[in-house]
């Protein structure tokens, strides 16, 4: 095993588990906040949620028609089965499958 | 808003689509990794300590080009920095009631997606709990980790036969947090979703897609603030 490797992992998950712990923790220790940092923290779900969005998607926008139909066919498939069936599970799955024939059927 | 508190099974059952988002992209890191000279060993350690997709992916380009090891880490660190977001806005979602009893160890797996579920799964009325947070949490950490041993025992060029699949797969986790972005739109939030876009854009194309990450975050949560 790298040593340097080693250090390395064990320093940015010792980060990462106080990222997500502490916070998550202080956040029931600590009173109740209201006005602006309870607003600020209702937003951030929804700010997060876009924002990832938005960044897995930026990467799969080009200009090969292919990539592009298959793109278009994949998120239809999302809106379609979410708004049918408001699963979150079965319109994932859906857009990812057809998304894929996209792919196969348009090579 | 339903009265019971959803179970360990319910948690493991809404990561499916986690799973299936996770198993190609660990299954690359662990390709990656054994491409880039690290053994099986030490690939799994990163998945198994870090636990976080893209600074994994700059670890394997960090350490392989021999970066100063402090270096390395604080640049991890760093990227990693939005996570002190996420359990306090999942928390305020929960309610006061909510217990965080066990959060030290569900919490670590507070990925983005699991976030998104999380905070998806209550915003369509259900309760918090974290036996649920438990069942997710597993479920997408079990596939980090089997994806990532996986890809490392397979070697490079496991999915280049099979184009269809390995898009496919791509493609899940786009798809995953645009249904979760649906299940949450309402009037009152699309202040705060077209800000957090249009700021992530812009910030991705000027400076990198960490900063982008960040800055869309903090802009919409502003946005959310400034609407009153």
């Amino acid at each position: 095993m790298n040593t340097d490797l080693l250090i390395v992992a064990l320093m940015a998950g010792a980060a990462n588990w106080a990222f997500r712990v502490l916070p998550t923790r202080m956040a029931r220790t600590a009173p109740q906040e209201t006005g602006l940092m309870a607003q600020f923290l209702a937003a951030t779900g929804p700010a997060a949620i876009a924002t990832l969005f938005v960044a897995s998607i930026l990467p799969a926008l080009t200009l090969v028609p292919r990539d592009l139909a298959a793109l278009v066919l994949g998120t239809g498939a999302v809106l379609a089965v979410f708004f049918r069936t408001r699963s979150v599970v079965g319109a994932t799955l859906a857009g990812s499958v057809v998304y894929g024939l996209a792919v196969w059927g348009l090579t | 808003m339903t009265d019971r508190q959803p179970t360990f099974l319910q948690g493991l059952s809404a990561s499916v689509p986690i799973v299936m988002g996770y198993l190609p992209i660990s299954f690359s890191f662990g390709v990656a990794a054994t491409q880039a000279g690290f053994s099986a060993v030490e690939a799994f350690a990163l998945s198994l300590f870090i636990y976080a997709g893209a600074s994994q992916f700059l670890a394997l380009a960090l350490l392989g080009s021999g970066a100063p090891l402090l270096v390395s880490a604080f640049t991890l660190i760093a990227m990693n920095l939005r996570h002190v977001l996420y359990g306090p806005a999942l928390m305020k979602q929960a309610g006061a009631a909510a217990s965080t009893r066990y959060a030290w160890v569900w919490a670590f797996g507070l990925t983005d997606e699991v976030f998104g579920q999380a905070l998806g799964a209550m915003a369509r009325g259900q309760r918090f709990s974290e036996r649920y947070m438990f069942g997710l949490g597993l479920g997408a950490y079990a596939a980090w980790l089997g994806g990532t041993a996986a890809g490392a025992y397979a070697g490079g060029g496991a999915l280049a036969g099979y184009p269809a699949i390995s898009a496919s797969l791509g493609f899940m986790l786009p798809a995953l947090f645009l249904a979760l972005l649906l299940s949450i739109l309402t009037r009152r939030q699309l202040p705060v979703i077209a800000v957090a876009g249009a700021v992530t854009v812009a910030v991705t194309l000027a400076v990198s897609g960490t900063a982008g990450i960040l800055a869309g975050m903090i802009a919409g949560a502003i946005a959310g603030v400034a609407r009153r």
